[in-house]
């Protein structure tokens, strides 16, 4: 579906001023097709993307700029049990989740 | 969620933040844009109950002393939608999902709005985000 979410971008603009981004090791819970992840990767993150849905995360690895690819991973994931050790992120970003 | 929540905190370095974004718990407004002006058609009724109890969990963990609100900030976003049937589609996912009954006299009005409009027209749906961050304490 051609649904567009933000086209005018203010999501990108008011998390730009929460941090700089650059260089900071984010998860993302609920990425669904990578949308949001993308934004942030292109704010210099590096985003380990998750969701629950694997056809969500099959459409988000085929929408992935090649330009994004080294700092974006994404695989398939629950919010109820994260598969990452204690500290492993700066950020967490928790996108339409809760 | 509360355990949602959790999970993060223990992911994080300490001091690291939290953010979460999600649409404001209130109605989404529906209209169409048509040669770059928006007309307003009506009013949804989804049932907010979750954006309730996820507002919650929050002030749960802020109360357990696992985070401390940073920052908080309301964002217009607009969803746009092209045609009345991919705007059905999105429709029906509500009312799958049971967060709200049928907007079958919404939908109607955004049909004949689109259908009596000329030039470029496109349907929006307006609804803020709520963009809240917290940091983690410990």
């Amino acid at each position: 579906m051609a649904l567009r979410i933000d086209p005018e971008k203010n999501e990108v603009r008011a998390l730009q001023q929460v941090t700089d981004w650059r260089g900071k090791r984010v998860l993302e819970v609920g990425c669904g097709d990578g949308r949001l992840t993308q934004r942030l990767a292109r704010l210099g993150a590096h985003v380990e993307a998750i969701d629950p849905d694997a056809e969500r995360i099959r459409e988000a690895r085929k929408n992935m700029p090649k330009g994004l690819r080294a700092r974006v991973h994404y695989s398939v994931g629950n919010a109820s049990k994260l598969k990452y050790r204690n500290g492993s992120f700066d950020l967490v970003v928790f996108s339409w989740v809760l | 969620m509360v355990h949602a929540l959790h999970e993060a905190q223990r992911v994080l370095q300490p001091g690291g933040l939290l953010i979460d974004l999600r649409p404001a718990p209130v109605h989404r407004h529906i209209g169409i844009s048509n040669n770059g002006s928006y007309r307003e058609l009506g009013v949804m009724r989804e049932n907010l109950g979750d954006d309730w109890a996820a507002n919650r969990a929050v002030q749960h963990v802020v109360a357990e002393g696992l985070f401390k609100p940073a920052w908080r900030s309301r964002i217009e976003c607009d969803r746009v939608i092209d045609t009345y049937k991919e705007f059905q589609v999105w429709l029906a996912e509500f009312v799958e999902l049971g967060r709200m009954p049928s907007h079958d006299r919404l939908a109607k009005r955004v049909e004949n709005a689109l259908a009596a409009a000329r030039g470029k027209k496109k349907i929006v749906i307006r609804a803020p985000l709520i963009l809240r961050v917290l940091e983690k304490l410990g």
